[in-house]
This record gives structure tokens, sequence and C-alpha cells, in this order.
């Protein structure tokens, strides 16, 4: 059977990621500012949590409790992006997006090359010192704990009454838990004072600062927000992996992939990238090798008959191979045709157009129209 | 200290200087190829093409194969050379042709938009480009085989052998390479400033608005200038293809993009003079680095480090750069 909807572990990935894209998105899309060395924030939380748990920060303790890591770890990412906000808000534009891009390069080689990370810093570091998985909850309070982790997570059974979880779906709702928590909290500054002037200074600049508002101290601000979000989801990240690399954290293109997340799903959204990570890792399981979750190519294999696949289409191509070709594993290409289509005809995104069409948020919207008093 | 004093004077040797000096212009000829598109493009339309480090690799993958198909078995140096130029001009005229392409069907609809819309476009079209060659050479199982070890193959002996140049012996490959980014700068340069096409060019960048009522269709300048930005992307990578320290792979367009924006946001966003410029200071700066790195100072991202901390001072001191103008293309 064909399944259109990832699978559990592949949700996980939509989470913790969505996470980081929401926060990419808190910055860019709602301050117009293209932070394109995001990853240095994803990256920081990461290797945060790795580092932590292997002794190697000072002052924190191997044991310390998941949640505390994490909060520790946005506060790094929050100095981090003052330090570089500082340096890169007196830029605009394209200069803004290429001298974050240039600071994220400069940690992307450092970690890269830093051996006292990992042994093998290329590979970047595992979490080797600290056994017991890493668990999500109340701090010190056992019963309201719940581990999270690939294989190492909880089980629950017999949750009011009759409901069981294996490890993995523990570690959905858990890690799903903290990626809510922030959403919720991004919303909250997203629709206070401190956000609508973010929107003031995406619409006009000059006229936010006309009216009195020392812009700088509010894109610093919102970038500093940006960045321990970023962290948190990084931290998620390395805390359900157990492993982190400078190629899956420091990295541009991971920056980039936020990017692809925010346009898909509604730039100037914040839930609009966790439905484009949806929608890219949706695709990217479609058409996977394996087809964990049933995708496209074990569909095919299995229900085209021996002739149709040794059929030839042109000069020696089969189409059993046409198939092998085009859809093993290539889903960057049709996520990346999807995106050019997003770019040029649905510039809102996903969310952005639904939005557009029902009038305002969806919630909102839904709402009005349940009670009776929409248009 | 004295460790740092001792390599500054291992360094400061006269045949090690000029050693890294050959091999700094080596590597400022590369800087140059890579990153003189992007400038034309910038400076004209204010397009910052994140698609540019793909059509440098698809240059490379594409010269890779003319020069298979055309040498075959072994032949001399001359006849091998002569067909290295057939290659090069096949693959600008092929990249210039997909550049064309691209600006017509694509980034025309952008232009009255934010240009923000603009680099996410051309970073959908890096995705899509590098993934079709991708599934090429998978389907054709180019790489790793034999017959692409043949590529590399075709560069002339001369070429791979050192010459002597009195105090130091520098490989032929790097003086082929100076003489290239040289003659292409010089080329670029007398197209821009000797021809009447190239001034309009010059004028477009000036002014678009005041070219336009001049009687210029812009926009079909816009369309020239990105071929030729894309055929001198296509250039660089055949020349890339024969270099040992780069060579045609998919990851090749990500590792000659970062380096082509360090080398065009130094110079001036869209200033051809400053970008000839950064990538002498950035070729020098890699190549100074590199020395250290294989003989003081063991740290394997240093050249690559430092390139991207001049950038970030660069930005902080002088954000337009050393030969910008503060607006530049609109922005």
């Amino acid at each position: 059977m064909v399944t259109l909807l990832p699978d559990v572990e592949t949700m996980i990935a939509v989470l913790y990621f969505g996470l980081f894209a929401m926060s990419f998105d808190f910055i860019s899309g709602y301050t117009g500012y293209l932070s394109f060395g995001h990853a240095a924030f994803y990256g920081a939380g990461a290797y945060f949590v790795v580092l932590a748990s292997n002794g190697k920060i000072p002052f924190v303790a191997t044991s310390t409790s998941f949640v505390v890591l994490l909060v520790l770890a946005g506060l790094v990412a929050v100095v981090l992006a003052l330090l570089i906000g500082a340096v890169s808000f007196r830029l605009s534009g394209v200069y803004f997006a290429m001298i974050t891009l240039g600071f994220s390069q400069v940690l992307y080689v450092f970690v890269r090359g830093w051996d006292y990370a990992a042994s093998n810093p290329r590979d970047g570091p595992a979490v080797l010192e600290r056994t017991d998985p890493f668990s999500v909850g109340v701090p010190g309070v056992d019963s309201l704990n719940l581990a999270i982790g690939q294989l190492a997570g909880d089980s629950v059974e017999g949750f009011l009454g009759f409901l069981n979880f294996g490890t993995t779906e523990v570690s959905y709702y858990m890690i799903g838990l903290v990626v809510l928590v922030c959403y919720f909290a991004m919303q909250r500054i997203i629709h206070s004072p401190f956000g609508r002037v973010l929107v003031a200074i995406r619409e006009n600049e000059e006229r936010a600062e006309a009216v009195g508002y020392d812009t700088f101290w509010y894109k610093l601000g919102a970038f500093a927000v940006s960045a321990f979000f970023a962290a948190v989801a990084g931290g998620l990240f390395a805390g359900f992996q157990r492993s982190v690399s400078p190629e899956s954290t420091f990295y541009f293109l991971v920056t980039g992939d936020a990017l692809l997340a925010s346009i898909i799903g509604g730039f100037g959204t914040l839930a609009g990238p966790l439905y484009g990570w949806l929608f890219d890792e949706s695709v990217t399981e479609f058409l996977s090798k394996t087809g964990e979750g049933g995708g496209l190519l074990p569909y095919l294999r299995e229900h085209l008959g021996e002739a149709t696949m040794t059929t030839e289409l042109w000069n020696g191509l089969t189409v059993g191979r046409a198939i092998d070709t085009f859809l093993n594993g290539h889903a960057e290409l049709y996520i990346g045709v999807v995106f050019v289509l997003f770019v040029l005809f649905v510039p809102n995104g996903l969310l952005g157009t639904v939005r557009d069409r029902l009038g305002g948020p969806v919630g909102k919207q839904v709402a009005a129209r349940l009670r009776g008093d929409g248009k | 200290m004295a460790g740092f004093v001792d390599a500054l004077g291992r360094f400061l040797r006269p045949q090690n200087l000029a050693a890294v000096f050959v091999d700094g212009l080596a590597k400022a000829a590369i800087y140059v190829m890579i990153a003189g598109g992007l400038t034309l493009i910038f400076g004209l339309m204010g397009v910052l093409n994140f698609a540019h480090g793909s059509m440098t690799m698809i240059g490379a993958y594409l010269g890779g194969l003319i020069m298979i198909a055309l040498v075959g078995g072994g032949v001399g140096f001359g006849a091998n050379l002569l067909f290295f130029f057939v290659a090069l001009a096949a693959t600008f005229a092929l990249l210039a042709g997909l550049g064309g392409v691209v600006e017509v069907g694509l980034i025309r609809r952008l232009y009255d938009r934010p240009p923000v819309y603009q680099i996410l476009l051309t970073f959908g079209l890096t995705l899509i480009l590098d993934e079709l060659v991708r599934i090429a050479v998978l389907f054709y199982g180019m790489q790793p085989s034999s017959d692409w070890q043949s590529a590399l193959g075709t560069k002339p002996s001369a070429l791979a052998a050192s010459v002597d140049l009195g105090i130091v012996s520098v490989s032929g490959l790097s003086l082929f390479e100076i003489a290239f980014g040289t003659a292409t700068v010089a080329g670029l340069w007398a197209f821009l400033t000797r021809t009447r096409y190239g001034m309009i060019i010059r004028a477009g960048s000036e002014d678009a608005e005041m070219t336009e009522a001049l009687g210029i269709d812009v926009r079909r300048v816009f369309t020239v200038v990105f071929a030729l930005g894309a055929g001198v992307a296509g250039a660089a990578g055949t020349l890339l293809m024969w270099d040992p320290a780069w060579g045609a792979s998919v990851p090749l367009a990500a590792d000659t993009l970062l380096p082509a924006f360090v080398v065009v946001i130094i110079g001036g966003l869209g200033t051809f003079r400053g970008t000839v410029v950064a990538a002498v200071i950035v070729g020098m700066t890699d190549a100074t680095m590199t020395w250290w790195f294989v003989n003081e100072i063991d740290f394997a991202g240093l050249p690559e480090m430092t390139i991207f901390l001049i950038l970030v001072v660069m930005l902080v001191l002088r954000p337009q750069g050393l030969f910008g103008v503060e607006e530049v293309g609109g922005h």
C-alpha cells in the first residue's frame, strides 16, 4: 500500500528541523533580513549538547538534565547571535545575507578541524560519556520525565489505561512538546508590540525609524530570540540522534533547507515552515530508496509487471531503469522544482496562500465560520 | 613565540616567498575565473546568482566529456592543447546557451520583485542542476570509473611536470592557470572597455533606465550578460577539471560558489576591477595560509577559515568592498 504520510521517525525530524526553520523564519520572514548563516546557531546548539554530555564544557556536568542543557545551549546561541548581529546589522539586503553566511562558514570550517570536539572532527562528535538517554520533562522529577532517542528512549504502556507507545512514539510526542512550547513562545513574541515593530521594519525600515524606534536594537533582539530557538532545535536534533557532524549542523546548505521550508510553507508565517518541511520530508520519503513509509518506488516495483519494467523507452533505457534513475533517492530534484515554482507563482507559500484565501489566520477564520459570524 | 619567529624566518626565505607568490597567482587566476561572471551579472542586473557554482561544476563535466570524446588515445602536447581550446570554446558556448535560457525563462519574471527573490530562485536552480548532474553521473556510471580517469589523463604531460624558474620550480599547470586567468581578465576587460557592446553593458550597470531611454533594449543586454557570465563560469570549470586540487564532482558547485562570493564581495559587488584585485588578495592569502598549514600549523581548515575571516573583516570595515559604491544595482 502506498502511504503518503511519512512514518513516525521521519516526523521526529520534521519536528526538530521544523523548529529550526521556524526560528529562521522568525528573523528572515518577519524582519526581512535574510539570515543566511542561521545554521551557526543550530550547530552551536547541537554541538553544545553533545560536548556537554561528553564533559567537555567547563562547569557543566555530564549528568545535567536535557531540558537544562537545551536552555543553556539557547543562551550560548544568544551570546553568539549578539556578537554576530552587532556587526552584521550595520548592513542590509544582500550584504547582510553574505556576512552572516561568512560567519557561519568560519564556524563550520573551524568545527570541522577542531580536534577538541571529536577525535575525528570531520565526522563530528557522538555522545560517548553519558550512557543514560536524554529525557524531556520537569528536571529532577523522575515521574515527569520521558526519555527520547532512536533506540534508547522510554516506552509507555497502559497510559490512560489503554494507550501504548513505543520508543520512537514517545520521542515523537516529547520532542513535539518542546517544539510546541517553543512555537507558542515565538508566536507570543510575534504578536507582542515588539513583534509588530519587526514587521514594521520589514515593510519600511526608514519609516519605522522615523516613528522613533531604534530599529538596530529591535533587529538584534529578534536575532537573539531566533538564535535561541535555533539552538534548541539543534539540541533536540543532537539529543535524539546522539551524534552530530559539521555537515548536518553548521554547513550553509542546512540554512538552505530552512529557506526551502520557509518558502514552500510560507515566508513570514510562523507555522508555515513546519508545513514546508513536512512537505519536503514527505517528498523525500515518498521517493526514498527503501521507501520505509511505503513510498512510490516499492509500489511501482510491486505493481508494474515484468513486461512493463523491461519495456524499452529510449536507447536501451527500460522503464525499470528509468524509475531507478529518476525516482530512486532523487527527491532533491523534485523539491528544487517545487521550490522554483513556489518562488515564481506562489510567493506566499502554502500557509500564506491559504490565509490569503480565508482572509486571515486559519485558526481564527475557521473558528469564526464555525460560530457563524464569518462573512 | 620563539617557534613562531623561527617559522616566520623559514617562511621569509626567498625561494619560499617566490613559490608562495607563484602559487598565489595561480590560485588568484582560478578565483578570478570563477568570480568574474558572478560580478558581471551582479553589476548589471543586481542579481546575486546562487547557481553560479553549479554552472562551473557543469562546465567541469562538459569539458571533461568533450576532451574524452576528442582526445581518445594519447596525442602530443600541441594537439592536446588545441583540443583543450576546442573543448573550452564548446563548453563556453553550451553554458552561455544555458545561461541565456535561464535568464529568459526564469529570472526575467522576477525583476519587479524584491531582490531576495532572485537569490531564492537561483538557489532553487542549484538544487535542480546539481541533482540533474548527479543523476546523469550515476546513470552513465561516469564516476568512479576508468573512463572518467582518462579525462584527467587528457592533461598534457608538460603541465603536470614542473618548470624551473631560477630560484623556484613550479608546476606547469600553475603557469598555465596564470596565463589562462590573465587572458580571461584581459579578454573581458577589452570586451567591456573597447567594444560597443561593452560600452552598452557599462552604461546599463550605471543607469539602466537612462540606457533604456536612449533606445537600447536593456532586457536583451541582461540576457547577453547572463549568458556571458554563465559561459565564463563554464570555462572556469573546464580549467578546474585538470587541477588535482579541485576536479569535476557535484560538490564542486558549492566549493566554488562560496569563494566566488567572497571574492566579489571583497572587491565590491559588481565591480570588475575590484574582483580582479580581490582575487589576487584571496589567492595570495590562500597560498600563504596553505604554506603555514603544510609546514607549521596543524589545522586543516586554516586557509579556508582565513578567507572567510577576510570576508567578515572586510564587511565590517568597508561593507561596499574595495572598489564598490554604496548602492549597486538598486540595493
